[in-house]
């Protein structure tokens, strides 16, 4: 099913709101007296509703309206912000976005999601106190403008509210269509009688399609309040014309109204006839009543509005309130531009493809030796820069919106679990790639899981130990050297060493006589079919899940690390690249080829000096002294099976990567350049060691060393020899 | 325009099956003639600027940049299991579109020298000898008659199955 544009955007935005909805209902939970979080909860819910109405999605419209009323109940604290009030709440929550999810299908809820609904309202309206149904729930506002207003002589007889709507000529443009306003305030009462206004319409040549210039009159008949009515028509307010008169209004306030639209003056009179607003009688004495005042007093209007001001001044606090909250929100709103992931990719393509020309009328100034040239295309190339960092910054994200959303993980599984556990989230203001953002958040459930499951002890177990009797869980986010580093740690027990191992020799991954490492022992736990819980509970220990976390990663470039003290916690470190795009690189030539390194893993580089060569031709010992550390490298040439003799002068590149330090030997050290990594295609796609190609300035293609990835590799390698070596 | 539709004589599907006339390029690999669908070929580049990569079978002979795109060189005669071609003058790249599971990937096939576009009317095209060909009989989409010699018209979605050259790239490396 084909969706159309706006209401792609209702979905996005409901979405959106909903998110919002669940923060502050988690805040709600810590801080019930927080009065901001409790009318963002209620514009969230207001505002779904409301644009649900545009759309004429019902099933949202009647459920979300009861979740609606009571949250103006506790608005207005007639009902007390409690734990049950929170969770029922999260629930409804949750719903709403499933019916959402409908709308995104472009199916109806079936019955499974009916039964919900109801149970949800049943609940809803308990703390409504009666049915909503029934007179009784009539708002308060309202009965009194009603009962106010019937004992004044002037009242006319009409139960009916009067609309007068006059939509502005962008209606249509905005993307509103007057039908679903008229559709939607069926939903809240009825249309007695509505009369189209077409009084507006140009001749045929000089209309425009687009345009919209219809007016209505309607006769309402609703229980709702004036600001309920109201509301309905937020999205057109700013360019529509609308005047809302109550039940039973003074008549001077229809002499007003004919006042204002003086321009169709005649007529209005016999529409409000027409529509049983006004009875004939009441419309004669209306008009020789407005003579009078045309005569006698100049300010009409003015002198209404002081009155209406008298009779209502709840109502119009409260328009004000409201026009304050839509500035507001629009303020806010305008700094924003949702933009389509695609165009955005288009973009920072089109910056690599520009980096890439760069680079070759660099190379070409270069070589001409032109002095003016060559400050030209510098200049170029500083802005470019600058592009290319301004366009990667757009993709870039802020981790806390992720870290964000597991509140409610932590909440909904500590519950479950029946363990006190607290979350504690730093580095949110972290930012990385839009596109890894949303492929970490799966691996970050899993962990976090795993942790609150298996990590963190009970209450019981955990006071003896002299701990608090709470768990703490931290989320932790910062940049390191080119990458980003997630932490996910808890003060649990700690990863069981023996445990890990005693099971491992179990299932055939290691063998009992094997030597291994704590670190080792540990990674063992991303072994597919791995799982040490002796209960199978409903949130982890099936065995999957840790080997899907680590290939999540893995295929994001990333790595994961697990550092796990006894007794006292355990840290899982996820390090992932910053971006998956563009990165610096450096240029180092091995035989003929070109091959490009991520600089930001370099640390230095120093010359192979000709005795470590003939050492580790001679005695395969390829390691150096680095000020008194030892620095394994790896010998590209060898690695890469390159034909001819190396050159005389050999060149190590020392590389760091979570902690640790290889050095790479190549011919040439060529010199930094920035570059746009292009995937390696369905061809290329199991070679490891590789990650990408790039382009040169000079036109040719260059490889992208998969640094991290060559490590591992390395360090298998050794472990096999290793075990070789020991069977 | 409804004269125009009248004009036309009825086609049946079987005239429509007969009558085809489809254009194919012919090649040289070696001192044996091939020829390609003309609509699986985008373009002809002249052979240049190759890069090789590592630990690759020998028909993958590198990858090159088309206007910004990196792409695959696969090495015909070396696929076919013949001597790999020698680098001369008429060396050319045939730029190829082919489908795989998940998408299109655009590769470049090396070939000896392009010839030229013929048209070869499917009546004039007999089904492939089950051996004796010399190369997989999967490869072959059928014998084309041109001037009374028979010509091989590869299946490109077989000679570059995507899924079998990425597995057979990985295995080198493993």
């Amino acid at each position: 099913m084909q969706l159309d544009e706006s209401l792609q955007i209702y979905i996005i935005e409901s979405r959106d709101l909903l998110q919002q909805m669940e923060e502050a209902l988690l805040t709600l939970e810590q801080n019930p007296e927080d009065e901001e979080k409790i009318n963002a909860i209620f514009r969230a819910a207001h505002t779904i509703k409301g644009s649900a109405g545009l759309f004429g999605l019902d099933f949202i419209i009647s459920f979300t309206h009861v979740a609606e009323s009571v949250l103006d109940k506790v608005r207005n604290g007639q009902v007390p912000v409690t734990e049950e009030i929170v969770a029922l709440f999260l629930e409804v929550g949750d719903f709403i976005c499933k019916l959402i999810d409908h709308v995104a299908e472009g199916t109806t809820p079936d019955a499974d999601t009916m039964v919900v609904n109801d149970g949800l309202i049943n609940r809803l309206n308990v703390y409504l106190g009666a049915p909503r149904a029934t007179a009784a729930a009539l708002p308060v506002a309202s009965q009194n403008e009603a009962s106010g207003v019937v004992e004044s002589l002037d009242g006319v007889e009409t139960s009916c509210w009067h609309i007068s709507l006059r939509f502005g000529p962008d209606t249509f443009r905005s993307g509103m269509d007057p039908f679903s306003f008229l559709r939607y305030m069926n939903t809240m009462g009825k249309i007695v009688h509505v009369a189209t206004i077409t009084q507006a319409l140009p001749s045929l040549e000089e209309m425009d399609a687009e345009s919209c210039y219809l007016g209505f009159e309607i006769s309402y008949e609703s229980q709702a309040s004036k600001v309920e009515i109201e509301s309905i028509f937020d999205f057109v307010r700013d360019d529509c014309d609308i005047h809302i008169l109550p039940p039973h209004s003074q008549v001077q306030h229809y002499i007003d109204l004919i006042d204002r639209l003086s321009n169709e003056e005649m007529k209005l009179g016999e529409i409000l006839v027409k529509c049983g607003t006004l009875t004939p009688t009441e419309l004669e004495a209306a008009l020789v009543q407005q003579a009078d005042v045309a005569t006698v007093d100049k300010q009409p209007i003015g002198q209404t509005l002081i009155n209406a001001q008298l009779v209502q001044p709840a109502v119009v606090n409260a328009a004000l309130e409201k026009q304050r909250q839509v500035k507001e929100s629009k303020n806010s709103e305008s700094n924003y531009i949702r933009i389509d992931a695609n165009k955005l990719d288009e973009l920072i393509n089109l910056v690599g493809e520009l980096i890439i020309a760069g680079a070759g009328a660099t190379l070409i100034a270069d070589k001409l030796g032109d002095g003016a040239m060559n400050e030209a295309t510098s200049n170029i190339s500083t802005l470019v820069e600058q592009v290319r960092d301004s366009a990667l910054a757009l993709r870039m994200v802020q981790i806390g919106a992720t870290f964000s959303r597991f509140n409610r993980v932590v909440r909904d599984v500590s519950k479950e679990l029946g363990k006190d556990i607290r979350l504690e989230i730093s580095g949110e203001e972290t930012e990385l790639d839009k596109t890894v953002v949303e492929k970490i958040s799966d691996p970050l459930t899993h962990l976090v899981r795993n942790s609150m499951d298996h990590g963190i002890e009970s209450a019981e177990v955990r006071v003896p130990k002299g701990k608090p009797a709470y768990g703490t869980l931290k989320l932790n986010a910062f940049h390191d050297s080119g990458s980003i580093v997630i932490e996910v740690s808890d003060d649990g027990a700690g990863l069981n060493r023996d445990k890990i191992l005693a099971k491992a020799i179990d299932k055939g991954l290691v063998s009992a006589e094997q030597s291994l490492s704590d670190k080792e022992i540990y990674n063992l736990i991303f072994e597919a079919g791995f799982s040490t819980a002796d209960a199978v509970s409903n949130l982890s220990g099936r065995g999957v899940g840790m080997d899907v976390v680590k290939r999540n990663i893995q295929a994001l470039r990333g790595t994961i690390d697990i550092q796990s003290t006894p007794g006292l916690g355990c840290t899982m470190s996820i390090r992932l690249p910053l971006t998956l795009a563009i990165i610096d690189g450096f240029l180092v030539g091995v035989a003929d080829s070109s091959y490009v390194v991520p600089l930001d893993m370099v640390v230095e580089c120093i010359e192979l000096s000709a005795e470590d060569y003939a050492s580790s031709v001679s005695d395969k010992r390829n390691f150096i002294n680095l000020r008194g550390e030892v620095l394994p490298y790896l010998k590209l040439r060898d690695e890469f099976e390159c034909k001819g003799e190396p050159p005389i002068r050999q060149n190590i590149v020392v590389m760091q990567y979570a902690n640790q330090k290889i050095g790479l030997v190549v011919d040439k050290l060529i010199g930094e350049f920035q570059t746009v990594i292009k995937p390696l295609g369905k061809v290329f796609e199991h070679v490891k060691g590789i990650g990408g190609f790039t382009i040169l300035g000079s036109g040719s293609v260059a490889l992208v060393l998969d640094v991290p990835r060559m490590m591992q590799l390395a360090n298998m390698e050794s472990i096999k020899e290793q075990a070789l070596v020991e069977s | 325009m409804s004269e125009l539709i009248v004009a036309q004589p009825p086609r049946t599907p079987q005239a429509v099956k007969e009558n085809v006339i489809q254009q194919y390029l012919t090649f040289v690999l070696g001192r044996e003639i091939f020829a390609l669908n003309i609509l699986n070929v985008k373009e002809i580049i002249e052979y240049g600027q190759l890069t090789e990569v590592p630990k690759m079978p020998v028909f993958i002979r590198g990858v090159i940049n088309l206007r910004g795109a990196v792409v695959p060189v696969i090495d015909m005669a070396a696929r076919f299991d013949k001597p790999s071609a020698q680098i001369t003058r008429k060396t050319c790249i045939v730029i190829i579109e082919v489908a795989h599971t998940g998408g299109t990937q655009v590769v470049g096939v090396m070939v000896d020298a392009v010839n030229e576009v013929v048209e070869i009317e499917s009546g004039n095209i007999e089904p492939a000898p089950s051996f004796g060909a010399n190369i997989r009989a999967d490869f072959i989409e059928g014998m084309g008659k041109i001037d009374g010699k028979f010509v091989i018209i590869l299946n490109v979605n077989n000679v570059l199955s995507m899924d079998e050259v990425a597995a057979l790239a990985g295995s080198i490396v493993q």
